[in-house]
């Protein structure tokens, strides 16, 4: 896994499996806003009848719990660590989260996400799973 | 100042020697309990070796000892060239006969300390989180207050003090589990015969003396480490900086600042520029940091001159105590502060400051910083597999720096 920064805003990102890592504290600046970040991570589920291996979290190791979010008709599943010190979300699963909830009206994630990983290989990948 | 430097060399050797006594005494208890008058002497002999050892360890690797207890990691300048840069302006300013070794601490909180035996094998640590918070002026302003503990030879003391104390703190530990697991198995599968008992007694008298012993010796320590060597260091460094407002403002930052160390502990603690510990961990240790309060406003009283004895009257006016500054050292040229070198800066956000720190951390362990032409910058681990990474916004392929 590496890191990406660009215009002051980081995310971990895994170039094998194109998921991302969100340390603690950095949704909120990905989202530039404490509050509407606090609604976000309240809105989080645990997530149930899951047969997915449990993800080691890649800062103490331990097993991340499984929390969903979203509506029933579409909801995404993601790893959280239970000592608090991270999210993980699978390829393009930030992007979907965010724009279910709505949770970014002036579309920053989007667009900075867009930004950073606009390159044709991933557009290519992105099609077939 | 030669004043201040024989006390320290004074202190060393007493400490040394009573380190010596207290070894001996305590072999001699455990030699005689355990086989009689002739096994005293026995005693004494085996406990002379381990202070010998010890003495050898504190003065060949004490130093050593206390970094990686304190989980410090020797960096080079590309790490951070403006620490190199005022650790070496500072160590030609003081006159160091060579520049300390620089290590960075992983933590978030905001310190400094320095170690070593001379001035010639000195070191100085500072944490991530001092580096990401604090400018140049500032920066500067720990650094010499740090070299002028190296100045002062407090860091022999200071060293020599901690091994040695942090010996006795193992000792009594093991003996107390050791009197605790023993009193657990005689209880549960002994039959309670006579034989054993005397050994045991004595076990449990030595463990619970250490015990109640290893405190006082920490405290001893906190005491000789007296509120005295701070402000001595505080006076130092501002002669070398002439600038009393960079440590005064650092002071500030670094005790306003409510984290706790994780990596200091309770034999480091004395070694750092301010306590370390912070909320109810924080008050046990009040004896060895005089207030920071008092230390700001004595430095940002000094707008006249930079001098020992400026500082002096500064202290004077602050704390209404008689001096601090050895005699020796009043008689120093006066001289004149100087201008800031850093423009006035409104504070960093807490996001900078994080991102800083996590940077900082990235490269004191090694990753490689591969800014691509996009706009990107990526952050490799040192134990990435493939010698290659694409950039995963415009494709194009950076090439590893070869191992």
């Amino acid at each position: 896994m590496i890191t990406l920064e660009m215009d002051g805003v980081e995310a971990d990102y895994c170039l094998a499996c194109r998921g991302i890592w969100l340390d603690s504290g950095e949704l909120e600046q990905l989202l530039q806003d404490t509050e509407r970040a606090r609604r976000l991570l309240e809105s989080f589920q645990p997530a149930q009848g899951l047969q997915e291996e449990p993800r080691p979290c890649p800062i103490c190791r331990k097993k991340m719990e499984k929390v969903s979010v979203g509506p029933q008709s579409c909801l995404v599943t993601l790893d959280r660590c239970p000592k608090g010190h991270g999210l993980w979300f699978d390829r393009g699963e930030l992007e979907i989260v965010l724009q279910l909830g709505r949770f970014d009206p002036e579309e920053k994630i989007p667009a900075f996400l867009g930004k950073m990983f606009t390159s044709p290989q991933t557009k290519d990948n992105s099609d077939n799973p | 100042m030669w004043e201040q430097i024989q006390i320290n060399k004074r202190n060393s050797i007493l400490l040394l020697t009573g380190m010596a006594l207290f070894l001996m005494a305590l072999g001699y208890v455990l030699g005689s309990a355990i086989g009689g008058p002739k096994a005293g002497w026995l005693g004494i002999i085996i406990a002379t070796a381990v202070w010998f050892i010890l003495t050898i360890i504190s003065f060949t690797s004490g130093d050593q000892i206390l970094l990686a207890s304190s989980r410090a990691v020797p960096v080079d300048a590309n790490v951070h060239p403006q620490l190199f840069n005022v650790v070496e302006e500072m160590s030609i300013a003081a006159g160091l006969p060579k520049i300390p070794k620089i290590y960075i601490i992983n933590d978030q909180a905001p310190n400094a300390f320095a170690t070593g035996r001379s001035p010639q094998t000195a070191s100085v640590a500072a944490t991530a989180g001092l580096l990401a918070r604090l400018n140049r002026d500032e920066l500067q302003g720990v650094m010499a207050h740090e070299i002028s503990h190296i100045v002062h030879r407090d860091i022999l003391y200071v060293t020599l003090a901690g091994v040695m104390l942090g010996s006795i703190v193992l000792l009594s530990q093991t003996f107390l589990r050791g009197a605790y697991y023993s009193s657990l198995s005689n209880r549960r599968y002994s039959s309670g015969g006579r034989q054993s008992s005397g050994g045991q007694a004595l076990f449990f008298v030595l463990a619970v003396v250490l015990s109640i012993l290893a405190p006082l010796f920490a405290q001893l320590f906190y005491f000789a480490l007296s509120r005295r060597r701070e402000y001595l260091a505080d006076a130092g460094a501002v002669r070398l900086t002439r600038y009393p407002e960079g440590l005064a403002s650092a002071l500030e930052k670094i005790s306003s600042t409510g984290i706790s160390m994780e990596s200091a502990n309770a034999v480091t603690a004395p070694m750092y520029i301010v306590n370390p510990f912070r909320g109810k961990n924080a008050a046990r240790l009040l004896s060895t940091h005089p207030p920071v309060e008092e230390r700001i406003r004595i430095l940002r009283r000094m707008s006249q001159g930079i001098s020992y004895r400026d500082y002096e009257e500064s202290y004077r006016q602050v704390t209404n105590r008689s001096g601090i500054i050895p005699p020796s050292a009043l008689k120093d040229e006066p001289a004149a502060p100087r201008t800031p070198s850093v423009p006035p800066a409104p504070p960093p956000n807490p996001f900078q400051v994080n991102r800083q720190i996590g940077d900082l951390m990235r490269k004191v362990n090694g990753f490689t910083f591969l800014p691509c032409s996009c706009g990107i910058t990526m952050k490799i681990p040192p134990n990435f597999p493939a010698p290659k990474a694409q950039c995963p916004r415009c494709g194009q392929i950076h090439t590893l720096r070869s191992q």
